[in-house]
């Protein structure tokens, strides 16, 4: 009995673990590009979309684990894009009512987490397969993954491009007869496409290889 | 009968969870549908203010309907500004909604004129999706500067041109060409038919 319950709780750790290195979905599996690429001119909106999708995430993997044994094979799907859709829209709603500003820097990017990869492939590779603990373990794990990537690529940017992250300001600006002259081009896509790749270079980098043959 | 039967075996799963999702989102709508109008409230009039910075309020004066390009009817909701709000001969300026379609969705203004209604006083996007980085520029000061004071005729999309400039000549956003047209589009035919109507109606 206690080696079963060790098995477990090492399950556990790896499914909560996974999605914050292993299988991270942004710097792993590159799922999920459109925020990552989107949002993350500060750090404030990344965090916020970050959040959004967790909540989703959670939700959507504990519905679907629930109701994993009735599903009917060939109309899964439709029901995966039907409970997202579901939380999603509630995500809006309350974005649009209690923080209306951010609500209206996402933009389209709120409704869009509807189509995006990561959730519908944790219900389909996760939440359909598993029980509840395991789902609600992998949905924080690649909800935090997704949010610290975000954030990590939101701060480079931010730092870039105002001299400040979460809008409090570190350099001195050039303009305010400091030293850090802004780049401009960091907060546009060109930047975010030039971050991105930096960074997954770096994480590639520091990714041991596997052996040939 | 047997494909009736069929039909709820198969899906009997999906039109349960559809109703129970739909509920969902009914009860959240219901009970953060006040508190999201409230805010659409408090922008709109904060949007009002920026635009008519004299103007200490913004009473409703006139609900007047208007027909799209496409024929499509538009309730607009006229606000008058006044410097006085006990005063209503301190008429500064007049503001009203318009909204119309933009590159990837409807883009929804609010638009402020003298008191005459002969110069737009500048306009303010209310709602819009437009594409981040390129579209969604229409909410820059350097594209929306254009229109402060240009004559209430109808305004022109130039793609180049001075755009400090104030005239009936708007230089179109560079990458943007779709939404500054639609911008123009929604400002032209608003302004219009809403100046018509509220020379019929007696208030100018």
């Amino acid at each position: 009995m206690p080696d079963e319950s060790k098995k477990s709780s090492a399950i556990y750790e790896q499914t909560l673990l996974a999605g914050l290195w292993r299988e991270n979905p942004v710097f792993r599996l590159l799922l999920g590009m459109c925020p990552t690429l989107a949002v993350t001119a500060a750090v404030k909106p990344a965090l916020t979309m970050g959040l959004t999708v967790i909540f989703v995430l959670l939700c959507s993997n504990i519905v679907v684990s629930l109701m994993r044994n009735l599903l009917k094979p060939h109309l899964r799907i439709l029901m995966f894009t039907l409970t997202i859709a579901t939380f999603v829209t509630i995500a809006d709603l309350f974005l649009k009512a209690f923080s209306p500003e951010m609500s209206a820097t996402l933009g389209p990017y709120v409704p869009l987490i509807i189509v995006n990869c990561i959730i519908i492939c944790r219900a389909e590779t996760c939440a359909s397969k598993n029980g509840l603990v395991i789902s609600i373990l992998d949905a924080l794990g690649m909800g935090a993954g997704f949010t610290v990537s975000l954030c990590i690529l939101a701060a480079v940017r931010e730092i870039l491009s105002t001299g400040a992250v979460f809008e409090i300001q570190l350099f001195p600006l050039a303009s305010q007869s400091g030293w850090f002259v802004p780049s401009a081009a960091m907060r546009m896509p060109v930047g975010a496409f030039i971050t991105l790749g930096l960074l997954l270079a770096l994480v590639n980098c520091t990714t041991p290889k596997k052996a040939k043959g | 009968m047997s494909k009736i039967k069929y039909f709820i075996q198969q899906s009997w799963l999906l039109l349960i969870a559809a109703f129970c999702f739909g509920l969902l989102i009914a009860v959240a709508s219901a009970a953060w549908s006040p508190r999201i109008e409230a805010n659409r409230i408090k922008k709109l009039n904060d949007l009002m203010q920026g635009l008519l910075p004299n103007a200490n309020s913004f009473p409703m004066e006139t609900k007047v309907t208007i027909k799209s390009a496409k024929g499509k009817k538009t309730e607009v909701t006229i606000y008058k500004a006044l410097s006085d709000p006990n005063n209503a001969n301190t008429c500064i300026g007049w503001a009203f909604n318009a909204s119309g379609p933009g590159f990837a969705d409807k883009i929804e203004l609010v638009i402020a004129v003298d008191k005459n209604f002969e110069n737009f006083a500048g306009f303010a996007v209310l709602t819009s999706n437009e594409t981040p980085g390129f579209g969604d520029q229409i909410k820059l000061p350097y594209y929306q500067h254009q229109y402060k004071k240009a004559p209430v005729t109808h305004l022109e999309l130039v793609k180049t041109g001075d755009d400090k400039r104030i005239d009936a000549e708007i230089v179109a956003i560079s990458g943007a060409t779709v939404s500054s047209e639609a911008v123009i589009k929604i400002v032209n035919n608003t302004a219009a038919q809403v100046k018509k109507q509220m020379k019929e109606k007696g208030l100018l």
